[in-house]
């Protein structure tokens, strides 16, 4: 996709121009949900409702008043999106608390636990295939020891007497069959946002 | 940014201020970001599957051991077989006859007769047996001793390479007083070839 300058962007969205709208979600929304699974823990229904939030706010800045500079939209979204998720975080402290009819409402939400449950299974169940397919041993731990352990490249490398660049290649075989069997069962595509906005 | 980056974020090994620049660069693209998600997804199946157990990463490990150790065994198990038949194996027993070898000695003349209801007996010591049958010369032959019980065959002895003396007999020296008294068959089969193997039997009293 062509990135779309976001002066350009916020002119067009200015004078009410919907699909200028859905371009702006498609641009920024895989940056959004980065952002995003990075501050709401696993919590993928968490997840979805920020980055929902974020651009229905960034778009509506842009339909009213507008932003200062038109070219920073993205860092302006990324801002707010950051913004959310402390707000959401501070709320969560908050309900952990107080036990309020909103909490307690949320709580007994099926169709939340539902998104959080499916997402984790379907990363999960791309891993288990993945480490099923990985022919050798040492491929599998050093996924293990270089996700989960943290350990760094150079130690692994050292314990495995493994080279950086053969580290890298399976590194990088893992990643592009990671993301082959996300897409074979569909898991890659998301219009959670066709709905939302 | 490229794929160390990558890694530094997802880790949560970036200062702050690095991950909000990151953050603000992936939003503005959207095929990096992607790449970053794949990232953060893989970490975070990888760790949904280590809670349960990380038996998923050693598990084809536990296989290949338990794949050599019934490699193990097989290979201890042929070699018990092996050694047992090799020691049932005399190799003095079967011999090929050589130009000097005197034409005193005993022998015993094997061939399929049609309507033969007595199976030859073998002469004490050692013993010029002539196999009687249709041989290609110039060929080679395998010859094998087997000994015959009602439960089991076993081959006593092989000799290889054998050429035919002349194109109906095949002969080979054979010591007698090796042999446990009982029922013994020769197969003869042409090297490298699918014909069937001429059969002929013997006793030894």
């Amino acid at each position: 996709m062509d990135f779309i300058p976001g002066g350009e962007l916020s002119r067009r969205i200015r004078a009410g121009d919907i699909s200028a709208e859905s371009e702006l979600i498609r641009q920024f929304e895989p940056g959004l949900r980065v952002l995003l699974r990075r501050r709401t823990g696993g919590d993928v229904g968490l997840l979805q409702d920020l980055v929902q939030e974020t651009l229905l706010v960034v778009i509506q800045r842009l339909r009213g008043e507008g932003i200062d500079d038109p070219g920073k939209i993205a860092a302006f979204a990324a801002q707010t999106a950051r913004n959310l998720a402390i707000a959401s975080l501070r709320k969560a402290e908050r309900q952990r608390t107080d036990v309020d009819s909103e909490a307690t409402e949320r709580n007994a939400d099926p169709s939340r636990g539902v998104a959080t449950l499916a997402e984790d299974l379907e990363a999960a169940l791309a891993v288990r295939a993945l480490l099923r397919e990985l022919p050798q041993t040492r491929d599998r731990l050093m996924l293990k020891r270089f996700y989960l352990d943290d350990h760094d490249k150079e130690i692994i490398c050292r314990d495995m007497q493994l080279s950086e660049a053969a580290f890298n290649q399976a590194l990088s075989r893992a990643r592009r069959r990671f993301r082959q069997i996300l897409e074979e069962r569909g898991f890659t595509r998301r219009d959670l946002l066709s709905s939302g906005l | 940014m490229n794929q160390h980056m990558i890694e530094q974020y997802v880790a949560g090994r970036m200062s702050e201020a690095d991950a909000a620049a990151f953050e603000d660069y992936c939003v503005e693209n959207p095929e990096f970001a992607r790449q970053v998600e794949l990232e953060q997804r893989l970490r975070a199946g990888l760790a949904q599957v280590a809670r349960g157990s990380t038996a998923e990463f050693v598990r084809t490990e536990a296989r290949w051991k338990v794949a050599l150790a019934a490699g193990v065994l097989l290979f201890i198990c042929a070699g018990a077989f092996l050694w047992q038949r090799s020691a049932a194996v005399h190799p003095n027993i079967l011999a090929a006859v050589a130009l000097d070898t005197s034409r005193d000695i005993p022998s015993m003349r094997l061939a399929l007769v049609r309507g033969a209801g007595n199976t030859p007996e073998l002469p004490r010591g050692l013993v010029r047996v002539e196999i009687v049958g249709l041989f290609d010369e110039g060929y080679e032959y395998s010859v094998v001793l087997d000994r015959q019980s009602n439960t089991r065959t076993e081959t006593v002895a092989t000799l290889y390479g054998q050429q035919p003396s002349s194109s109906v007999t095949l002969e080979v020296l054979l010591d007698g007083d090796e042999l446990r008294p009982g029922s013994y068959a020769f197969h003869v089969l042409k090297t490298n070839s699918r014909e069937e193997p001429l059969d002929l039997a013997f006793v030894k009293p």
